[in-house]
């Protein structure tokens, strides 16, 4: 008999466990990964089946090939020149938004107020990025094949554990964006017709599904921080 | 340092009435009156039982420096999630389905709140520190038509490091 194998969520870190099985959805132990349905989704978080990966005795990556990484980075670092090192409009919007929240934190309400100002100024000013699902989608790969692992390999090296942190959760957030971008693009709006959206409103988790977890699966704060998406 | 109570967590045990000595946090909005409040007092912060009360620091710890390639790699995928959220909200505009429109809306959200994190820790941390001074100064310098002067001239002066 072949081992009974596990499978981890990358979303949210649930483990299924093939000798386990979940008795709770009908699916009893001794369940083998492939005789699971595709239409599988992670008891946790609901993300689909796609995003699990088998869970092995891995050995640690190859540690050369991290420092080249770096290497590279720091060159790309390097290489900017005034015009790229100069946020663009969308950036300084993005980061007036997250400053008000700073300012909402220590209680400094008219600065949070001229922090959104800012905010909503320059999302006015940001240009045309494209109209398609297509070209988010481009981009997520992008993120996914290279984006992350540069910046995480940077990070790790500089031990800087706030990038770090924020690197956990986006790199799981863009994981369920991608397989939901994925889903769509199969069933189109039928995925959504008879259920329900959510987005976490600390790290951006998308969850479908009739009702929203307890806590975010990714970022672990309360419901209360989870908003429902409607449809209008 | 005054005292702030956080309504969500709030029991009403009212134990920060009980031992209070100014009667701070006896108000009608919940919210501890600053003025009659004790610096460094933390009475009420221990007796609370739902632990709803904490202090508001008058000062905070600088940011820790980061790197060039720290803040080049956040940023590069910092760039991506606001284009994303950019295009999103375009899909949102352009569809005539309503749920593809709540969908388009949900990606739009969700790389907005991917984007502010992961610039966040492109060293904007804390309002008050000198690098966000400094990317206030320079926005002033280049305003534009319609640019929100108030508003800069406000956390300009505000906040000080």
């Amino acid at each position: 008999m072949k081992p009974m194998r596990r499978f981890k969520c990358s979303v949210c870190g649930y483990i299924y466990d093939e000798s386990a099985g979940v008795p709770g959805q009908g699916i009893t132990p001794g369940t083998t990964w492939e005789d699971l349905p595709e239409d599988f989704v992670c008891p946790l978080c609901m993300a689909p089946k796609g995003v699990f990966k088998l869970l092995e005795e891995a050995p640690h990556p190859d540690a050369g090939a991290g420092s080249a990484i770096i290497e590279d980075t720091h060159k790309a670092a390097d290489g900017l020149d005034d015009g790229i090192k100069e946020l663009s409009a969308g950036e300084i919007s993005a980061i007036c938004s997250s400053l008000a929240k700073g300012c909402e934190k220590q209680r400094l309400t008219e600065e949070m107020a001229a922090f959104n100002e800012l905010a909503d100024y320059f999302k006015t000013q940001v240009s045309d990025q494209g109209t398609s699902w297509d070209e988010v989608a481009n981009e997520l790969q992008e993120d996914m094949a290279a984006r992350f692992e540069r910046a995480n390999a940077v990070a790790r090296a500089d031990e800087d554990r706030g990038a770090l942190r924020s690197l956990v959760w986006s790199e799981k957030v863009s994981m369920m964006a991608k397989s939901l971008l994925e889903r769509f693009a199969r069933e189109g709006d039928a995925m959504l017709l008879n259920t329900k959206i959510f987005v976490c409103d600390i790290c951006g988790l998308i969850m479908v599904g009739d009702v929203p977890p307890e806590i975010c699966p990714v970022c672990k704060v309360p419901r209360f921080n989870i908003v429902e998406i409607e449809r209008r | 340092m005054p005292a702030y109570r956080n309504i969500r967590l709030c029991g009403k045990d009212c134990m920060c009435l009980y031992v209070c000595p100014t009667g701070a946090t006896n108000t009608e909005n919940s919210i501890i009156d600053a003025s009659k409040c004790i610096p460094g007092c933390m009475v009420c912060v221990t007796a609370c039982p739902s632990g709803a009360i904490s202090m508001i620091p008058d000062q905070y710890p600088p940011q820790q420096p980061k790197s060039t390639g720290v803040i080049a790699a956040q940023r590069t995928l910092g760039q991506s999630k606001v284009r994303q959220e950019k295009i999103a909200e375009a899909v949102a505009k352009a569809t005539n389905s309503a749920v593809t429109n709540q969908f388009a809306r949900a990606v739009a959200k969700s790389n907005l709140r991917m984007a502010e994190d992961i610039l966040r820790e492109s060293g904007y941390l804390l309002p008050q520190s000198g690098e966000v001074r400094e990317l206030l100064t320079s926005l002033r310098e280049k305003a534009g038509p319609g640019f929100p002067k108030d508003a800069a001239e406000l956390l300009l002066t505000r906040l000080q490091g």
